[in-house]
């Protein structure tokens, strides 16, 4: 156990993410839509990345870990898709207005 | 024991292990094959609770509104507790403990070669949180209110507003519990995973592993990848029911739905998850018993892959007229009829293994093919409510009841019976007597068909589940339909009336039944190289694997078996 993993070097790690940081809350004020979507989704996934792979010390585990990682993320998606359409794309408030207006709870019942 | 690290490499010697006190072996014990036996003992115990709660709700349903002997008067709320909670026992407790915990603990170290699981005293810890999560389980049918009556499924919001449920603890309780054994079995599935995987005896590649054992390791994986988003849930629910939290609540701007889909992403895999340990040791005996190789191991072992993997993308089949997106139910309708692809092979191997073999009716051979027999039923209708058209009728009504009562009774009590018949002799070190198993076999399966092929009719007639009492609903309370709810519930008492041979067998047949020889059946995997019951430590010598699991009539052999350990001669 005690052969230590080789340290990334932790500060110069957080130092890109606050750069990374500060694009992302940048980008958007330029008002571009298609660069507003890349500097908020792209600069996550590589924030992401840097923290998975340097604090969470993936660099330096086996390929095995990154596949579970990556399986992780599929079940992920999958379980996001088939959720999705349900849960995002119910005009829900249909149910708080039912709760407000007594007359289509009777009419349900 | 200062050998002990080289000696798990060398020689496994029973002689490093020194006897242990009574405490040790049999209340604390780190033994692999002890924790499998308190698993299928608690498992048995709790088969007798939902067995004892199924009588008193069936004798409702026949006799609705009179005294149940041996019970008393089953209220509207308290049939829904004995419903809910039969369910959840049949299910979690006695399912998982006995065919995954149990005897994937029994029979793991003893079929790869190796002395112990692992990590043993995970092993123990496991068994330990299994067991308070069943004393929570049997808690919170003593709290006030009683046990929790919300189905086993446990919508909300019924489930988590006490108002509605009206059994405020039980229904904290049982998700505690439920999330607990939950717990348990995480830490017992690395175990088994890390065990199969690290401590194979030498010379035992991933294609010689038998085929019980490959389908106990894939079963806790799909457990282990799937179980996550219901505890997520679980731990949810609970804090909706108890501090006022609304994640399922639609007052408080939640979704109930979401529970639906966090409930059977795990849900769906979890049939299979019970399902592929008895379709391995199926395999293990139908191979022995008809003196014949395996039809297509691999072919076998990958349609489990592929059934598995299917398995995460069918979950939205129970909720077709939930209130999903119906472009969703489109796409579950075809992974749903996708995933009976695998199966129906893995069945069609199953019965070419038979084709032209040697076959022996023992006892456990005739649970194994009344396996088939009825997983069959229960496997071809579900084709049917995988149809969401067909689904709009069937659901929620004793099709698919009988559906899933056809797939469950077949792997949990069949499977279990199945396993313990073949396993017996090396587990207690006698035979069981054959007659008295027959016996209990018909006694059980003849019953069975009579309780559940009627539950098809009632469903197609239009019987809705969930209903306590008949009478209130005129369509449903005609004579003809009362008739076939007593011909089901005698039945059942037919069947209870049985298992008292099964149990005057084993516990007879412990003690006084004929000394069990190592290898009775003349099978070929490793346990049965041990002596019966297995020492603490296992084998005398490590064993070195030379081939396959499945070796039965070779051309230009003696025997018809070829044990997996024993070496080639030399030529
Ligand atoms: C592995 C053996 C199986 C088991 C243990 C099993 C178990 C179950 C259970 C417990 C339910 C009802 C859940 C509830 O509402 O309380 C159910 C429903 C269902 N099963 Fe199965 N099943 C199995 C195989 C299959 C197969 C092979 C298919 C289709 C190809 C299938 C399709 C369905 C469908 C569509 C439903 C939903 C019906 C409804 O609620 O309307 N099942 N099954
Ligand atoms: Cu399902």
């Amino acid at each position: 156990m005690s052969e230590a993993y080789a340290h990334p070097n932790y500060v110069k790690i957080w130092i890109w993410l606050l750069v990374l940081l500060a694009l992302s809350v940048a980008g958007p004020m330029l008002e571009i839509p298609t660069l507003t979507i890349i500097t908020a989704f792209g600069i996550a996934i590589v924030k992401a990345f840097l923290v998975a792979a340097n604090f969470m010390h993936l660099k330096f585990e086996k390929k095995i870990i990154w596949f579970l990682l990556l399986m992780s993320i599929c079940m992920l998606g999958v379980f996001f898709f088939g959720v999705a359409p349900d849960i995002m794309m119910t005009e829900g408030d249909q149910w708080i207005d039912c709760i407000a207006d007594k007359s289509c709870v009777e009419q349900r019942l | 024991m200062s050998q002990a690290a080289t000696a798990v490499q060398t020689d496994t010697n029973a002689e490093h292990h020194e006897e242990l006190s009574f405490l040790y072996k049999y209340i604390l014990p780190t033994d692999h094959k002890i924790i499998a036996m308190q698993y299928i003992f608690t498992g048995m115990i709790m088969a007798v609770i939902g067995g004892y709660f199924a009588y008193a709700f069936r004798m409702q349903l026949a006799f609705p509104g009179e005294l149940v002997p041996l019970y008393g008067l089953v209220g509207p709320g308290e049939y829904n507790m004995l419903v809910t909670n039969h369910g959840t026992i049949m299910i979690f407790w006695v399912a998982m403990p006995v065919l995954i915990a149990g005897f994937g603990n029994y029979i793991i170290p003893l079929m790869i070669g190796c002395d112990d699981m692992v990590f043993p005293r995970l092993n123990r810890l496991s068994y330990q949180i299994f067991l308070a999560s069943t004393l929570v389980l049997i808690l919170s049918f003593f709290v006030k209110g009683g046990g929790f009556g919300g189905a086993w499924t446990a919508y909300p919001p019924l489930s988590s507003v006490a108002e509605y449920s009206l059994t405020d603890w039980g229904a904290s309780l049982w998700v505690l519990a439920v999330a607990l054994e939950f717990v348990s079995f995480l830490l017992g599935g690395i175990n088994f995973v890390t065990t199969t995987m690290n401590a194979r005896a030498p010379g035992m590649k991933m294609m010689d592993i038998p085929i019980a054992v490959w389908f106990i390791v894939l079963a806790v994986i799909l457990f282990m990848a799937s179980v996550g988003p219901l505890i997520a849930g679980a731990v949810m629910l609970f804090m909706d029911q108890r501090i006022g939290t609304s994640f399922f609540l639609p007052s408080g701007g939640g979704d109930p739905l979401l529970w639906q889909h966090l409930f059977w992403f795990f849900g769906h895999p979890e049939v299979y998850v019970v399902l592929l340990p008895t379709l391995g040791i199926v395999a293990d005996i139908i191979t022995v018993f008809s003196r014949k190789k395996l039809f297509g191991y691999k072919t076998v072992l990958y349609t489990a892959f592929a059934t598995g993997g299917l398995s995460f993308v069918v979950w939205a089949h129970h909720q077709f007229i939930a209130g999903i997106d119906p472009r969703m139910a489109n796409v579950f309708v075809v992974t749903t009829v996708l995933i009976s692809i695998p199966l129906a092979e893995m069945m069609f191997s199953y019965i070419a293994t038979l084709y032209g073999g040697s076959i022996e009716l023992k006892t456990p051979m005739l649970w194994a093919l009344s396996f088939i027999a009825a997983f069959l039923i229960g496997g071809v209708t579900g084709i049917y409510l995988g149809a969401s058209a067909l689904d709009v009728y069937f659901h929620d009504s004793y099709f698919v009841l009988a559906h899933f009562h056809y797939t469950f009774f077949p792997i949990t009590i069949i499977g279990m019976f199945a396993a313990i018949t073949f396993w017996f002799p090396k587990m207690f070190g006698r035979m069981m007597n054959d007659t008295l198993g027959k016996i209990h076999f018909w006694g059980t399966f003849i019953p069975f068909n009579c309780i559940f092929l009627p539950l098809f009719f009632l469903g197609l007639a239009g019987q809705h589940r969930r209903i306590y009492n008949y009478n209130h609903f005129p369509d449903l309370a005609t004579q003809e339909l009362q008739n076939i709810r007593i011909f089901a519930t005698v039945s059942l008492i037919v069947m209870l009336c049985f298992q008292l041979v099964f149990i005057y067998n084993f516990f007879v047949s412990m003690f006084k039944g004929k000394k069990a020889p190592d290898n009775p059946w003349n099978a070929n995997t490793l346990e049965w190289s041990t002596p019966s019951p297995p020492p603490h430590g296992n084998f005398k010598t490590l064993p070195t694997v030379y081939r396959g699991a499945y070796e039965y009539s070779v051309p230009g052999r003696e025997m018809d078996y070829w044990p997996q350990n024993e070496p080639p001669e030399e030529s």
